[in-house]
């Protein structure tokens, strides 16, 4: 869009590489969430864009308009710390939740606890 | 002068309510003051009046319309308002004594005043809608009046009837003075009055005629509506007093009395008013002696009195006029003595019934005497006041008006009823005052005070001296109404006792002779009968009124309900779409709309490819909703996102955060309410549930989602690809600094331009709030989501089963790092809350935004904690919030009125602080935080109200396993 436009070559060039790697990454994440077969393999893949793809986009924008408005941005790395830090709060529920589930339901595949953690006698722990 | 004869009363019944249950005595002086003041001005003003020219006050209320406050007094007005003033002061001085300590005295003389007030605004306003408005006062506060002792189921049901009946003709002549108000072109009285031929020859005559009659009758208790008027016996004894005498049930003759120069005189008139007169006369008198209470008696000779006057209006002539007028007065005069008589004898005897009343004179002598005068003067005996009206009645009685057979019968009629009244009024006297000493009396009669009687000795003395020397007492203030009504078209007419042995006379005699004939062979069934006359007694208008209420309010209404009514969500929404779906379809169709051609250009295929994610999702979502709502709700998030992406993309970034937040928040909300829905079916292509039926109706469902859909497409995309024309918008882009202080044009807009729309906005949002929160304090969840989640249960039995475990802790072992985050993110929240508060007037943002992203913080907190858990540590109270906020808002607003500019004017300036450097200061920013105070609570409302469904989910458990092993025993 425009503001490209307005960019000069040296910093457009290592914004675009990074815009590249960036969406890149987090396409790989987004493809690696189709492809996967299993539930805790697929809770890996978006892992990629919310922690290298974002920290790869937000550095090309804070480049971007640093150099437009010829200040400093720091505004973007909030956004990385809060997704960094947010993100593994959702997967971490959503690993637990499912292995709970796997769990109850005595599907195959899933880990029991360590022994020494066992605190059912049952071997179905919670 | 006027205005103050009409608020005074008014303003005293304020200032009565004010007074102390126990200072009974202050109110009745107050009470007294005020009438004494009214009638001291209306005495005063009698010399204005008797000049012949009406006494005008205008005010302009609502020109536009019409509608002035015109308070209007002539010559007919004055002797009504000094009637109304002159019983007033005389019914204070007589409650003064009825009313007992016990009752709240200060409430009966407010509502007293009011009345009086009232009534003086029916007599003295000279506006048509002004009138109506008084008409209507005087039904409520009536209603108030007769169920003053509102303990009393009796009270209460006449009472209720009454309103009902006066307030529904009250109504019907509302509709008729607006009709005449529309035919002569003004609402002004002096106007209506004369354009009297314009309204007699207009189409529309019949319809005013019965509307405005329909009103009048039920007022005037005329047949076939007379029969609340008893069951308002109920009310105190001075009530009824003022009721009947002077004001209620006269305010319908009055009126038909003003309206007569205009209305009367066409066969319409004569046939209806006639009819309905001589019915009530006839009917009225012949039942009043067959009662055995005291003021059902006088109650039943009030609707024949006021038959009387209906039927001399009907007839046409002028003298008649001057006859009813006349009657008006003198009624007033022996009803109200009469009334207080009985409630003299109902205070010391304790007792109404006439059965158990006897020989009464021997304890009260001097009540006994005034009360024979009085009904002397009811039954027409010669020099007496009754008498001289009654002979002018005959008279014109006599009379041929028209040639029909009712004219014809009015004479026999009216000799009739006059016979039944000498009956009814010797009946009075006879079985109260005569015969043996009454036995096992609840009290032993004695004389009342002496006040209490000084009413009754002054209203008798008038009817004596008004019977004896009528031209030297009332004549002249007769004459001054009569001409304010009839104008030019005065009649000659004498006042004389003595006219010489004419007709009327005769027919007096005949009256008398047989009146007391037919008491004295009725005698002996009289005083064991019971209560009612014969034949009609089954025939009771209440029992047929409380039938028609109950068929139309319960019947009815039910019926209504169950045919057209459910109970169910699905039904309703159906009906509410399909109704929508056509009446925009036959509207839009009906006007040649014609959608505006799809072209396709200039698309950009990344926005396009957005749009499309967007489209598969909301298909996702509809598709999975009825089967899989996480899913459904997942893919609604996904919908929504697009939503803020578009606006992102379409430059509008305060639409897009505050469009985020919300989302955010309502996706959370409708999850922790999934819970509470009914369980999904297990087995949905189960083909025992897949009949045709229901095939049908999904299909039609299906229809009706597609055509609305469809529909709401083409309208927006048609009318947002017209031309835009001339806005406003670049004035508000060009203002947005200037004049609001702010740079964020979208936030200007809200808190300043269009605050008052905002203000209404919040005000509207607390309303749904509240709304949501009382549903939700009454949601009963489904039996089956009624037990605790299978989850839940295992965890805790697992935490029951170990004893180093309390309960709860293995769901916050699971929730150990989620909640330390959700915590510590509660701060940062706030940070960006308070950021998005108060870059709001220059930058995307503002106290919308704020506020909800306030609240997801406070919803992240019920997440991460439990609902016990947060509330032991913080204190919420969404209510108080949402109190404040609209507070500050409206605060504000009404702030830049101490500084004389109009509601919700702004100021902006710059206010330069340590380390923050200079920031911008409008006053909008203060309103701005009363939308973000009320934003707030409301989200935390909605969220607490589901929250606290599974803190109060257990309960209901309980009682449910309660029932069930009730039921299993």
């Amino acid at each position: 869009m425009s503001h490209l436009t307005d960019l000069p070559a040296w910093a457009a060039i290592p914004v675009c590489i990074l815009l590249l790697l960036g969406s890149g990454i987090t396409l790989i994440g987004s493809l690696g969430l189709i492809r996967l077969k299993t539930f805790y393999g697929r809770l890996h893949a978006p892992t990629l864009g919310a922690s290298a793809g974002i920290i790869l986009i937000c550095l090309a924008s804070m480049i971007t308009f640093a150099v437009l408005q010829n200040r400093w941005i720091v505004h973007e790395i909030l956004i990385i710390v809060f997704v960094v830090v947010t993100t593994p709060v959702t997967l971490m529920l959503l690993g637990q939740s499912a292995l709970y589930r796997d769990r109850i339901e005595e599907n195959d595949g899933v880990p029991r606890k360590a022994a020494g953690q066992q605190t059912d006698t049952t071997g179905m722990d919670i | 002068m006027l205005l103050i004869l009409v608020l005074a009363p008014f303003a005293g019944s304020l200032a009565a309510i004010c007074i102390p249950t126990q200072k009974g005595t202050a109110a009745a002086w107050l009470a007294g003051s005020i009438a004494l003041l009214c009638l001291v001005i209306s005495a005063g003003l009698y010399t204005v009046i008797s000049s012949g020219t009406p006494l005008r006050y205008d005010a302009a209320w609502l020109p536009e319309l019409g509608l002035n406050l015109t308070l209007r007094m002539d010559g007919f007005a004055w002797m009504f308002a000094s009637l109304v003033a002159a019983i007033g002061l005389l019914v204070v001085i007589y409650a003064r004594y009825y009313m007992s300590a016990s009752d709240p005295v200060p409430r009966f003389f407010a509502l007293f005043l009011a009345f009086m007030g009232a009534m003086l605004g029916v007599v003295l306003s000279g506006n048509l809608i002004l009138l109506a408005i008084f008409w209507e006062l005087t039904s409520i506060i009536s209603f108030l009046l007769i169920g003053y002792w509102h303990h009393n189921a009796n009270a209460r049901d006449g009472a209720r009837m009454a309103l009902t009946v006066t307030g529904t003709g009250g109504l019907c002549m509302f509709v008729g003075l607006m009709l005449i108000g529309h035919i002569v072109g003004s609402y002004d009285l002096d106007v209506v009055l004369s354009s009297g031929n314009v309204i007699r020859d207009h189409p529309l005559y019949t319809t005013v005629l019965i509307l405005i009659l329909l009103g009048v009758l039920t007022k005037s208790a005329q047949f076939p509506f007379h029969f609340w008027l008893p069951h308002a016996m109920a009310a105190p004894t001075p009530v009824s007093a003022y009721l009947h005498s002077a004001t209620l049930v006269k305010a319908g003759v009055f009126l038909l009395t003003r309206l007569w120069p205009v209305m009367a005189g066409t066969d319409e008139w004569f046939w209806i008013v006639g009819l309905a007169g001589l019915t009530t006369l006839l009917l009225g008198a012949y039942f009043a002696i067959f009662q055995q209470d005291l003021k059902g008696l006088l109650a039943y000779s009030t609707i024949s009195h006021l038959g009387l006057i209906t039927v001399l209006l009907s007839l046409g002539s002028p003298l008649a006029a001057v006859a009813a007028i006349f009657h008006t007065m003198n009624h007033a005069t022996f009803k109200a003595s009469l009334f207080m008589a009985a409630g003299i004898i109902d205070h010391e005897t304790g007792t109404r019934d006439m059965r158990r009343l006897s020989g009464l004179f021997r304890y009260m002598p001097i009540t006994a005497t005034l009360a024979m005068v009085a009904s002397a003067s009811m039954a027409g005996v010669p020099l007496l006041n009754g008498f001289l009206s009654k002979e002018m009645f005959f008279a014109e009685a006599i009379e041929t008006h028209k040639y029909n057979i009712l004219d014809t019968l009015t004479p026999y009629v009216a000799t009739i009823a006059s016979m039944f009244a000498v009956t009814y009024s010797i009946r009075f006297i006879h079985s109260v005052f005569f015969g043996p000493p009454p036995q096992d009396l609840p009290k032993v009669p004695h004389e009342p005070p002496h006040w209490m009687l000084a009413p009754i000795y002054f209203l008798v003395f008038s009817c004596l001296v008004v019977g004896v020397i009528p031209a030297l007492t009332i004549g002249p203030f007769l004459h001054t109404a009569v001409q304010s009504v009839l104008g030019i078209a005065t009649p000659v007419y004498s006042l004389a006792v003595w006219h010489g042995w004419n007709l009327p006379l005769f027919m007096s005699l005949i009256a008398l002779v047989c009146g007391v004939g037919l008491f004295l062979v009725m005698k002996p069934y009289l005083t064991t009968s019971i209560e009612g006359p014969p034949f009609f007694r089954r025939l009771e208008g209440q029992r047929i009124f409380e039938r028609v209420l109950v068929t139309l309010s319960w019947k009815w209404a039910r019926s209504i309900e169950m045919r057209a009514g459910t109970r169910r969500l699905q039904p309703q929404m159906r009906i509410l779409v399909a109704v929508a779906l056509v009446a925009a379809a036959v509207t839009l169709l009906l006007q040649g709309f014609k959608p505006a051609a799809i072209a396709f250009r200039s698309i950009d295929p990344a926005f396009a490819l957005i749009w499309l994610i967007g489209m598969i999702c909301a298909i996702g979502a509809a598709y999975q909703a009825k089967f899989h709502r996480l899913a459904a709700l997942v893919l609604l998030g996904g919908a929504g996102l697009v939503t803020c992406l578009t606006f992102v993309w379409l430059s509008a970034p305060d639409l897009a955060a505050t469009q985020l937040l919300v989302e955010i928040v309502t996706t959370v909300l409708i999850l922790l309410g999934l819970r509470w829905l009914p369980k999904r079916i297990e087995n949905p292509d189960d083909p025992e549930l897949m009949t045709i039926s229901t095939r049908l109706r999904r299909l039609r469902d299906l229809a009706t989602a597609v055509f609305a859909g469809i529909g709401m497409m083409l309208i927006s995309y048609t009318v947002m690809t017209r031309e835009l024309p001339e806005t406003i918008s670049s004035y508000f882009l060009e203002r947005a600094y200037s004049e609001g202080g702010g740079t964020n044009v979208v936030n200007v807009i809200l808190v300043d331009f269009r605050g008052f729309d905002t203000l209404g906005e919040i005000a509207v949002l607390c309303i749904v709030a509240l709304t949501v929160f009382a549903l939700l304090l009454r949601f009963r969840p489904a039996t089956e989501s009624l037990e605790t989640p299978e989850q839940q249960r295992v965890q805790n039995a697992f935490d029951d089963d170990h004893p180093d475990r309390k309960k709860g802790d293995s769901i916050a072992e699971y929730l150990l790092v989620p909640s330390v985050i959700m915590r510590w993110m509660f701060p940062v929240i706030g940070m960006l809350a308070a950021f998005l508060f108060f870059r709001g007037h220059d930058l995307p943002g503002g106290g919308f935004a704020a506020g909800i992203a306030m609240s997801i913080a406070f919803i992240l907190q019920y997440m991460a904690g439990g609902t016990r858990w947060v509330e032991e540590r913080l204190r919420i109270h969404p209510l108080r919030w949402m109190a404040i906020g609209l507070l500050v808002a409206t605060a504000t607003g009404l702030g830049s009125w101490l500084f004389g500019y109009p509601f919700l004017t702004s100021h902006a300036q710059y206010a330069s602080l340590p380390v923050l450097g200079k920031i911008p200061l409008a006053t909008a920013i203060l309103f701005d935080l009363g939308v973000f105070a009320l934003v707030l609570g409301a989200t935390v409302l909605i969220l607490i109200a589901l929250a606290h469904q599974s803190v109060r989910a257990p309960r209901a458990q309980m009682r449910a396993a309660k029932m069930a092993a009730k039921e299993n025993a």
